[in-house]
């Protein structure tokens, strides 16, 4: 299966953008893991062919960044900041009421905990990684989407709502 | 009482939606650019040298000074904003971007100008997607205008046209893109693991050229400096070492968090906790505070009367860095709180530098047999030992940054640890 047409295309618009194309490899990706989700072996080589690099190199770059996911992921990741400020104010428990609201069996201990719904559709993950928001703590992030502010049982029954209805929407893992 | 201040990096206090073009240019935005193009780019890094303006991203390096390493030589030169913005309790250039982009546009054109640099990098953190999506639609305003990109209506002081283009660009999670060698890898398109220095950046640095980089903040401070001048600029803060407003993030236990954009060394930590953050939700009073994130040594209670800047915070034995302060109350567990610092410094380790990569390791594994209350009074030793090992043995600070909090949580607040290992009961340290 190749990339469509229109990611091929923004990724050879990124090649073109910046004085080396080695800068694109990690937009690229990047576009590649939107249309996929992941960024398999063979998506890897793919998107290393269309920047005119090595597969090395775009192995090298999946591997390291957090964003970027070499495994298969649940179409709705929901991920909790539980580093320190967050942490104080009540992060943990917030990720531990939504994982009972979403029947999600947690793993992990301490500052790295994840899980995931029955049909995969949903991965929920406590993280040290801060996201920028400690000051609108609680928060968590559901894919690319900040929500902030989740300081009551009703916030954290409407995120689940809300998660709930993008996995019914999103295509099945 | 809160001090008298009008904000100039953040003038709108809640407000969420971004700055136009329009809004920006009617309180004087881009004054400040049309003010340096009149000027020789020597004379506008002289400007910046004589403000005192420090960087504000950590690191506390003079600006001007910075501009001042790139050499005059043909060929391209760049200048790069870190926006890679991950230091935990840290939020402020979020703010600047998703409100103010034009106030870092503006920055960047000036420091731009000033160094010779026609293109022009800001390096966001991944997770901040709107920030960036804002940020490239005040470009597109600029370019729109005439402002940035080309045909450009700004001449400069030589009669030519003033050409600059800015490209937006976003990493994908990984706190070392904060340093700066880490970052200009990351932008070249390798794994992003800090630089042995020399070469420095300011003589090889992104595609091996002459490149500065700079925070966010520092940007955002430039154009007042060039609109209203060095005497206006000096004259908020506390000359000569802490000139110019300062965002402070404030988090934890404090009734109202936020960003508080006041002048360096106007106010104490007390006054900032109680009078801006509103003290404690529990009541409890301060047991610690960190005040550059999780990078530095926590701050005692009993040094809360330290002056909000550069040297108040130094004297109180840590240091100002991003200015991210994080106030834990007295139910705050410390041991507990530093395992939750190291774990995210295991993380975010690169793995390049064999200590910070070992070292990280060892303390996280460590501290959390303590915190799990398996730990023996010998971990102490270890943490202690592992510390020492760690510090000053990497070729960037993150290493550093991952002892602060163990050796000054175990000099402050041995006490946590010995409950945590059974050696002390908590109702004896209750009762201390």
């Amino acid at each position: 299966m190749t990339l469509s047409v229109a990611t091929v295309t923004a990724i050879h618009a990124e090649v073109a953008r910046y004085p080396s194309k080695k800068t694109a490899l990690l937009p690229a990706l990047k576009l590649a893991q939107k249309e996929r989700g992941w960024l398999s072996t063979e998506t890897l080589g793919e998107v290393a062919d269309l920047v005119g690099l090595p597969h090395s190199h775009a192995i090298e770059l999946a591997s390291f960044y957090a964003m970027l996911f070499t495994e298969k992921v649940a179409p709705v990741r929901v991920e909790f900041c539980i580093q320190l400020p967050c942490a104080l104010v009540g992060a943990e428990a917030a990720l531990d009421k939504t994982a009972k609201l979403l029947d999600v069996e947690m793993h992990g201990t301490h500052g790295t905990r994840h899980g995931h719904t029955k049909d995969h559709q949903i991965e929920l993950h406590g993280t040290v990684e801060c996201y920028g928001a400690c000051h609108r703590a609680p928060m968590c992030r559901v894919g690319d989407d900040y929500v902030e502010n989740l300081k009551t049982d009703d916030d954290l029954k409407k995120l689940v709502g809300d998660v709930k209805i993008r996995a019914q929407q999103a295509p099945k893992h | 009482m809160p001090i008298d201040y009008q904000p100039i990096l953040l003038p709108n206090p809640g407000r969420t939606t971004a700055v136009t073009l329009a809004e920006y240019e009617k309180r004087g935005g881009y004054v400040g650019l049309k003010n340096a193009l009149e000027k020789t780019p020597d004379e506008v890094t002289g400007v910046v040298k004589d403000s005192g303006l420090k960087g504000r991203g950590g690191a506390g390096f003079p600006t001007g000074l910075k501009w001042s390493f790139v050499p005059k030589m043909p060929g391209p030169k760049y200048l790069v904003v870190n926006a890679d913005e991950s230091e935990p309790g840290t939020f402020k250039d979020r703010d600047i971007m998703e409100v103010e982009p034009h106030t870092l546009i503006e920055g960047v054109a000036i420091g731009s100008y000033a160094i010779g640099c026609e293109l022009a990098f800001i390096y966001i953190r991944g997770e901040y997607t709107v920030a960036g999506d804002r940020l490239n639609a005040a470009i597109a305003e600029c370019k729109k205008a005439g402002l940035l990109g080309q045909p450009s209506t700004l001449k400069k002081a030589d009669g030519t046209p003033f050409v600059l283009d800015i490209i937006v660009f976003l990493g994908a999670g990984a706190y070392i893109c904060g340093e700066e060698t880490a970052l200009i890898e990351s932008l070249e398109g390798s794994r992003p693991m800090p630089r042995s220095r020399p070469p420095f950046p300011a003589v090889a640095g992104l595609y091996m050229r002459p490149t500065v980089v700079n925070n966010v903040e520092t940007m955002a401070n430039v154009p007042f400096i060039l609109e209203k001048g060095v005497d206006a600029y000096k004259a908020i803060g506390n000359p000569p070492n802490n000139t110019g407003p300062k965002i402070f993030c404030l988090s934890g236990h404090v009734k109202k968090p936020g960003n508080y954009e006041l002048p360096l060394g106007k106010i104490t930590l007390r006054q900032f906790i109680e009078e801006y953050g509103g003290g404690t939700p529990s009541g409890l009073p301060v047991k610690g505070v960190l005040p550059a994130g999780v990078s530095a040594p926590i701050i005692h209670s009993s040094q809360l009367d330290a002056v909000m800047d550069y040297d108040g915070i130094k004297g109180a034995g840590s240091m100002l860095g991003s200015a991210s302060f994080i106030v834990m109350d007295d139910s705050v567990d410390m041991a507990w709180a530093s395992s939750r610092m190291v774990e995210f410094f295991r993380h975010e380790s690169c793995g390049k530098c064999t200590p910070c990569r070992e070292g990280t390791s060892w303390l996280e594994k460590t501290m959390l047999r303590i915190v799990d209350g398996k730990g023996k009074e010998a971990d102490l030793d270890t943490l202690s030992f592992v510390c020492k090992q760690i510090a000053g043995n990497t070729l960037c600070a993150l290493g550093d940054f991952a002892t602060s909090s163990v050796v000054s949580s175990l000099k402050l607040y041995k006490d946590d640890y010995l409950v945590r290992i059974g050696k002390k009961s908590s109702s004896d340290r209750a009762a201390e």
